[in-house]
């Protein structure tokens, strides 16, 4: 490290602090009593340390529950979307069809379709049509986003060989037998990165399952902590250990997958 | 597999007889039927509600019975509607420090991390990257925390290093809206900072040892060389936070629940106050028309003109 790179480390460790010291505090506040959580002066370690709050909120709320809800739709969610995307990605990328350009460019311009402008007519119409479970509706509307397919797209254009497929081709293989057997395997990077990308969207959406759900055994995370949070009293103490623990799972995804999302999310950017 | 990556060894025209081929299935429902489950849920789930939206904005209707028919008188009342007027206001700003803070503080440390020789750049990344993993409503909760008036974080470091406190982040009607933006600034830039940094590692050495030679100082070596490569990135980081900021909902609604005096009032938050709270269902969905136009319009305007989003390019 030369002595001319020190301002530059200096400014990047006080971005760090800047961007993970909120995080730290409330990992922190977990542990601390309630009255400690806004004493002053701050403290940066708790003193005393205590695991009450993680204690009354497994005891007193259905937290467990309202954690499974979230993962389990975020798995099925995911697993679904990955295939969709993928499928749709490889024809976009690898195939020659009348109408692609006008069919890509009605999928990427629903990119620009804001949530809100569907979010009234759909709650509708899933409510009047009795789709409107939890099960249904957190999860199927959202299997294939745009998004995927465009980084699914600009992926396999990349890194998938025209020979081959075409060698898979003379071979006799079916067009979803290749697609199944020599894609699929080829775009392993791409399909972790995607899979992070839509864990995550789904498991921390609020706006949707806040309309949505309105059965309090099926709230969802964000939901549930939501109601801690907007009670008469907030119960910062509470809120702060579901925080934490809700986290873990987004955090522990993305850091095993950190690489593969950071470079997959920019290969559609770069390439433009 | 033995050609399968295409080299410098291949000439263009055996490219272009393996692209052709390989292109040329011997199924030509194939590709329809991939992308059919695609167009499927785009259809039900997006096409559908849409126009549903544009239906029901034209009525009257609180969720029970029949929606009554109206006309255009939905637009005429949200043309008059004070609070809609503070909601498309607050969201153009919103949509602003986006654009014109967020973005360019977010290529500034892309800048930063691209230093040759800079070490931990993956730890850098991935650290500011953390963020928008974090759910929007933990984001709420914990910032909720740091602005408390009375105790929050953030004013007692002021405190300690001012002894001045007591900052009302959250009740004041303009230090509101700063809030809100700081949360923005909190959850989105590291994010941004991925693309751009992909975007100058792509940019060739060569580029930038030409401009030496020609004596191009740092601006204008940034001007000449790095904007214009970073066009396609800028042009898509520009378009998605555009689009991420106009619909805007956790932030104000978890934090400020749009107050103090509408002041953080978004238009996502005003269609959901509508619908859900008033049950005025018809007047919800012309706001999110109104939405619908802008957002859409603005960003395929933006699409043509910085040239994204085609499937061959």
């Amino acid at each position: 490290m030369t002595r001319a790179r020190i301002p530059l480390y200096g400014v990047l460790v006080l971005l760090l602090l800047a961007f993970l010291a909120p995080l730290l505090w409330a990992l922190s506040g977990s542990f601390k009593p309630r009255g400690d959580i806004f004493g002053y002066p701050p403290q940066p370690v708790p003193d005393p340390f205590t695991l009450d709050n993680y204690q009354r909120l497994f005891s007193g709320q259905p937290f467990w529950r309202w954690f499974l809800m979230s993962t389990v739709v975020a798995l099925v969610a995911t697993t679904v979307s990955v295939f969709v995307c993928a499928l749709a990605g490889y024809a976009f990328a690898k195939f020659r069809f009348a109408g692609k350009e006008l069919l890509f460019g009605v999928m990427f311009s629903s990119l620009s379709i804001p949530f809100a402008v569907i979010l009234v007519p759909l709650f509708v119409i899933l409510v009047k049509t009795g789709l409107g479970s939890p099960w249904f509706a957190l999860i199927v509307p959202w299997v294939a986003p745009a998004f995927g397919i465009f980084m699914m797209q600009q992926y396999i254009v990349q890194s998938v060989p025209d020979s081959v497929l075409e060698a898979a081709r003379i071979d006799g293989a079916s067009e979803f037998g290749i697609f199944r057997t020599i894609v699929l395997p080829l775009l392993r990077p791409a399909l972790g990165a995607l899979a992070v990308w839509q864990f995550l969207q789904s498991y921390n959406s609020f706006l949707w399952p806040l309309v949505l759900v309105s059965d309090s055994s099926r709230y969802t995370l964000p939901l549930g902590l939501q109601t801690l949070f907007v009670s008469e009293q907030r119960q910062y103490d509470l809120v702060l250990a579901g925080a934490v623990i809700a986290v873990v799972p987004a955090v522990a995804l993305f850091v095993l997958l950190r690489k593969q999302l950071l470079e997959g999310l920019s290969t559609g950017a770069v390439k433009g | 597999m033995t050609t399968a990556v295409a080299g410098p060894t291949r000439t263009d025209d055996q490219r272009a007889k393996a692209d052709t081929a390989a292109r040329r299935p011997r199924r030509p429902w194939a590709p329809y039927l991939f992308i059919s489950p695609f167009y499927l849920l785009y259809v039900l789930f997006l096409l559908v509600p849409v126009a549903v939206s544009v239906w029901l904005s034209l009525t009257e209707w609180v969720g029970l019975g029949t929606p009554h028919w109206v006309g255009l008188r939905n637009y005429r009342l949200l043309a008059t509607d004070i609070s809609f007027h503070r909601a498309l206001g607050n969201t153009a700003v919103f949509v602003l420090v986006a654009v014109c803070v967020v973005v360019p503080l977010a290529l500034l440390i892309a800048q930063a991390l691209n230093t040759r020789g800079l070490r931990a750049r993956d730890l850098w990344r991935t650290a500011y990257f953390v963020p928008i993993v974090v759910s929007p409503i933990l984001v709420a909760l914990i910032f909720g925390l740091l602005f408390d008036r009375q105790f929050g974080l953030v004013n007692s470091v002021l405190r300690a290093l001012f002894g001045t406190g007591g900052v009302d982040w959250l009740g004041d009607p303009s230090l509101a809206k700063v809030s809100i933006a700081l949360v923005m600034l909190w959850r989105w830039t590291g994010y941004l900072t991925v693309f751009f940094l992909a975007g100058l590692q792509s940019v060739p050495r060569e580029l930038y040892e030409a401009a030496a030679i020609d004596g191009a100082g740092r601006l204008r070596t940034f001007t000449t060389v790095t904007l214009p490569a970073l066009k396609p990135v800028t042009a898509f980081v520009v378009v998605t936070s555009f689009i991420g900021a106009a619909q805007i909902f956790e932030e104000p609604y978890l934090l400020t629940g749009g107050g103090p005096a509408e002041s953080t009032l978004s238009v996502t938050m005003f269609i959901y106050r509508a619908a859900f709270q008033r049950q005025q269902f018809g007047y919800a969905a012309a706001a999110a028309v109104v939405l619908f136009v802008l957002v859409f319009g603005l960003s395929q305007l933006f699409n043509r003109l910085l040239g994204i989003g085609r499937a061959t390019s």
